[in-house]
């Protein structure tokens, strides 16, 4: 691994993600209005590691779940390299998903019933351009453990293999929601090396979602979010190294 | 309502589609359980009251002529309580419009004493009048088939003279619930009918008076029938005694006990196979349900429930469910009766044969249903009551996976990660891919079933009426003639080709076991009422010997080459031991069939035939009716075409209803049993799904994922349901088989072929909704929750 830490990133002209009064209104029962976001402007630039901080019920899932193509905002625009995300239909979503878009989840959401490498296979069966499998977990650190079942592994490997599941197919976007908060610290950071490395290696667009601050010092930007609406960015001004951290 | 119990209803609604797959199953099992009981409770009770008011007799005899001076030996041997001496005869009638001629019995009404037993119910009119001449009372069946009225009139030949009759009244007798030719099993109203007539009129028309024919009798309660019979042959030998014999030997009391027997089967061997396949449902269900509710179960422990209250909360599920299912069964059930009872109002003739709902049974039924279900649930109430709340309260560890066995033998290679998937989790969870893999046997094996009654019907009716009589009339004569009585039936107009026979009444014994039959004796080389093998070829008949009906050797328990003692009971009476030569195949009743000549010689006669098979050249039909009309010394005509015709209006339609009923409940245990195994599926698979989905997989792949695991038990079930199929059809075919009609086993291409199309096509449709389900999978939703 590399031992200096990440040089900054210089923005790009061309924004990857282009989001323009982004909002979003659930319904919860009869005259109940829940606003999770209201009226969202933002730009990611491809190879930018951000990290999107605030607290629980501030919006930050329901952000990164529309840019992922998870969900449709109510209002505002989103483009995506210049196309038009919000109004896709669900297929265009789902191949939107299938192509460009990485997940990493809190909870892992590995299937069981695969090992390792199949878990990852799973993806690159139906992807355009992938790695091999083997090629993902190795850069994930888990080559020897690929024919584990998850119930083998622990969580900071099964989250490894989401991981490596979710870079497979070369993603333009890798977004992870908490991918640290079911893991202890020791756990997390090899996690988030993996994150770290990913988009540096792979100049993969990566938004983390955390509620813990220590973990915005890996990021080129920091999103805060509260109440629906970003309340401000702030840049660092050099990437720490994920390994570094401590919490 | 306490809150346990909203929970229940709340969950239940969510739940709705299952549980009604589960219901569903367990109605079709309780419908036919409350039909059946209840019918055998509407025949067995209403047989009861009509043998006990009117008077059903006994034992029941025949002779050929005894003086009324032997009344009274008759009716102080020791156990008969009452007794009537008759006359009776055939008759043939000659009705206007009816292009084939009729006959039927004619019987005498006492004018000295009042009537004893077999006592007339009077539908319309009255009794003919002490003295009266040429009045008669008719059967209600034949007179609703010619809408006969009283006060009507209808030519009869009696004995060789024509009459003109003067219908008085109609009725119906406990002798003739099934009111049928003898020898025949099917009632044929249009072609044959019952006549009472005075006693004195009738004896003078068969050169009778002062004697009679027929003997009934009633017996002393607790009287010994064995002895009483023995006692009456004894007395009637100087008379022509032809073997006096019981209700268990009735023809119309034996039909009614057989199709009593059908229905206890039907009341057994069907509620049986559906409750326990919605056993197996519910189990699943509800273990499912016991799973994905592991942490409201912790909760409600940390509450303070205890393990009995949570169990019985989960017992509920079922429970509801079975009562729900016994109210539709219930009404299912009866509906079904009533269908059912409407197809024997044309079969039996009672008085009054109303459906009457067996409420034990329903009781019985629900008792059941409750049990089979609660056996299902036991193991997953019990993981329910067991769970401590501090381990269900955590998220359930990752299931626990290993490589299936197909890929440890090296057969990884050939499979996709999906198909692996669904190899691993069959593997996982056995007992559940075992449970709904039984129930997909089941699915594809009941579909046979009435496959096989409807190909068992039809062949019976090719065989019966295609094979084996290929006559196109048989032509009885009221008394045995010689060789110019032959002569005489070739030369009737139109006749092509004519076989005698011989028939005469016997009783076989083999041991201890006996039975009353008729033997026939046809010409070795028979080409008109054939006899024929299992296998269909044309059994010959031995110089020596008999041939029995299968289902004859098999109630005398004898097997070929083993000796039978026969006792004619006609003329004079000879015994002869004879070995059976062989069995040949018949599907109604039974008998036992001899060389024409071979018979004649054991009777000590001539060249003597009973009467005779014809083909008729079809263009000069009319001719040969008007001169058989003409003929007196003719007794009866059976028209072969009009025989199946009858057949099949009758028995083929009841066993069609049926057939009709058990088609709809195989169509609807295929679906539930694959709706609900694919709703589990479903359900424990739902997050694995999602997360496909959200990584990119279409609505197709991964629907996919699922139907693979789905379709593989599917493939897997289809081979062992269609064995399962063939052997309950085999076992229903032979538990069901009486004397009076036996359903080959006939298992064609069509029947699997329909069977596995039920299974697929329900398959196809369980998909489709479960499909539906995988459109509305709530992706953010399962990617919260833990597992």
């Amino acid at each position: 691994m590399n031992e200096r830490p990440p040089p900054p990133a210089a923005p790009p002209a061309e924004p990857v993600f282009r989001a323009r009064g982004l909002t979003k209104v659930y319904h919860s029962g009869i005259d109940v209005e829940v606003r999770a976001l209201n009226g969202i402007d933002l730009e990611l630039f491809a190879g930018e590691l951000v990290v999107l901080l605030g607290a629980s019920g501030s919006g930050k899932s329901t952000l990164l779940n529309i840019l992922g193509g998870l969900d449709v905002a109510t209002d505002g625009s989103l483009e995506y390299l210049g196309a038009n995300l919000s109004g896709a239909d669900e297929r265009e979503l789902t191949q939107y998903r299938r192509d460009t878009v990485g997940f990493v989840f809190q909870f892992y959401n590995l299937i069981p019933s695969l090992t390792a490498r199949e878990n990852v296979a799973l993806i690159t069966d139906i992807a355009r351009d992938p790695m091999e499998p083997e090629e993902a977990l190795g850069l994930v650190g888990l080559g020897p453990r690929m024919d584990h079942f998850p119930a083998q592994l622990s969580g900071g490997e099964q989250q490894r293999v989401a991981i490596a599941r979710a870079i497979a197919k070369r993603p333009a976007v890798l977004l992870c929601d908490e991918p640290t908060g079911a893991l202890d610290v020791k756990t997390g950071i090899t996690v988030l090396e993996a994150v770290e490395r990913v988009n540096r290696d792979l100049g993969t667009l990566a938004a983390v979602i955390t509620h813990n601050a220590v973990i915005a010092e890996m990021a080129d930007r920091v999103i805060h979010l509260s109440d629906g609406r970003i309340t401000h960015i702030e840049r660092n001004a050099a990437r720490r190294p994920a390994r570094t951290l401590a919490w | 309502m306490r809150p346990l119990d909203r929970k229940l209803l709340r969950d239940l609604t969510t739940m709705k589609g299952q549980m009604t797959a589960v219901g569903l199953v367990m109605v079709c099992g309780l419908a036919v359980m409350i039909m059946a009981h209840s019918l055998i409770l509407s025949l067995e009770s209403t047989r009861a009251g009509y043998y006990a008011r009117n008077r059903f007799a006994d034992v029941f005899v025949e002779m050929t002529r005894a003086p009324n001076a032997l009344r009274s030996r008759l009716e102080a041997i020791d156990g008969v309580q009452a007794l009537d001496t008759r006359v009776r005869g055939a008759l043939r009638l000659n009705l206007p419009g009816i292009a084939e001629p009729a006959d039927g019995f004619i019987l005498s009404l006492p004018e000295d004493r009042p009537q004893q037993l077999n006592l007339l119910h009077l539908r319309a009119g009255r009794l003919p009048e002490i003295g009266s001449r040429r009045e008669v009372v008719i059967s209600a069946a034949f007179a609703a088939a010619h809408g006969f009225r009283p006060g009507d009139t209808v030519e009869a030949t009696i004995y060789g003279a024509r009459e003109r009759l003067r219908i008085v009244g109609i009725a119906l007798s406990p002798e003739f619930v099934i009111e049928a030719r003898a020898g025949q099993i099917v009632p044929d109203p249009r072609r044959f009918g019952i006549f009472w007539m005075n006693e004195r009129e009738l004896a003078t028309a068969f050169d009778l008076l002062g004697a009679f024919n027929n003997a009934v009798f009633g017996l002393a309660p607790g009287a010994d029938t064995r002895a009483v019979i023995a006692e009456i042959d004894r007395l009637l030998v100087p008379y022509g005694g032809l073997g006096a014999y019981d209700r268990g030997e009735h023809p119309s009391a034996r039909q009614l006990d057989d199709e009593l027997a059908g229905l206890r089967v039907s009341a057994i061997a069907f509620p049986l196979i559906f409750l326990s396949i919605a056993a197996f449902m519910t189990s699943a269900a509800l273990t499912r349900l016991v799973r994905l509710q592991r942490e409201q179960i912790a909760q409600l422990k940390a509450f303070g429930y205890s393990p009995g209250e949570i169990g019985l909360h989960y017992f509920k599920f079922a429970l509801v469910v079975v009562i729900g299912a016994t109210a539709a069964g219930v009404g299912l059930g009866y509906w079904l009766g009533v269908l059912v009872v409407g197809v024997y109002h044309r079969f039996f003739n009672f008085p009054e044969l109303v459906f009457q709902p067996n409420w034990p049974a329903v009781g019985l039924a629900f008792a059941a249903s409750a049990a089979s279900s609660f056996l299902g649930v036991l193991g997953a109430i019990r993981q329910a009551m067991r769970l401590p709340p501090a381990e269900a309260m955590r998220p359930e560890p990752p299931a626990d996976f290993r490589p299936s066995a197909a890929e440890r033998l090296g057969l990884a290679r050939l499979v996709s990660p999906a198909f692996r998937m669904a190899l691993r989790n069959l593997e996982r969870k056995p007992w559940q891919a075992f449970f709904t893999a039984l129930g997909l046997v089941f699915a594809t094996a009941i579909p046979i079933l009435p496959g096989v009654m409807r190909d068992g019907i039809s062949h019976l009716i090719d065989f019966q009426w295609s094979l084996t009589q290929r006559q196109d009339v048989t032509l009885g004569l009221i008394e045995p003639a010689s060789a110019a009585g032959l002569h005489a039936l070739e030369r009737l107009p139109g006749v092509q080709a004519a076989e005698p026979f011989r028939a005469v009444p016997a009783r076989l014994r083999v041991g201890h076991r006996e039975h009353r039959v008729g033997i026939t004796g046809l010409p070795r080389e028979a080409r008109l009422s054939r006899l024929l093998d299992a296998q269909g070829r044309p059994a010959q008949l031995p110089l020596t010997g008999l041939l029995l009906s299968e289902a004859l050797a098999g109630m005398l328990d004898v097997r070929v080459g083993e000796n039978v003692r026969i006792e004619v009971q006609e003329g004079r009476r000879p015994v002869l031991e004879a070995p059976v030569a062989g069995v040949i195949t018949d599907f109604t009743g039974v008998g036992a069939y001899m060389e024409l000549g071979a018979l004649r010689r054991l009777l000590g006669e001539g060249r003597t035939i009973s009467g005779a098979h014809l083909t008729v050249d079809a263009a000069r039909w009319n001719d040969f009716l008007v001169a058989v009309g003409e003929a007196p010394r003719i007794g009866t005509m059976t028209i072969t075409a009009a025989m199946r015709q009858s057949f099949t209006d009758t028995m083929a339609q009841m066993m069609g209803t049926m057939q009709a009923i058990y088609y709809g409940f195989a169509i609807i245990v295929a679906f539930g049993v694959i709706y609900n195994g694919a709703r589990i599926a479903l359900s424990e698979r739902s997050r694995d799904l999602a997360t496909l989905r959200v990584l990119g997989f279409n609505h197709r792949e991964v629907a996919a994922v699922l139907i693979g695991e789905l379709a593989l038990l599917t493939l897997l079930a289809i081979p062992l349901g269609l064995a399962l199929g063939t052997w309950l059809a085999r076992l229903i075919v032979e538990v069901s088989a009486t004397e009076t009609v036996r359903l080959p086993l006939i298992l064609t291409a069509r029947t699997y072929a329909l069977a596995v199309l039920v299974v697929l096509g329900s398959s196809g449709l369980s998909f489709a909704v479960v499909g539906r389900r995988i459109r509305k999978l709530d992706l953010l939703g399962v990617l919260k929750a833990r597992e």
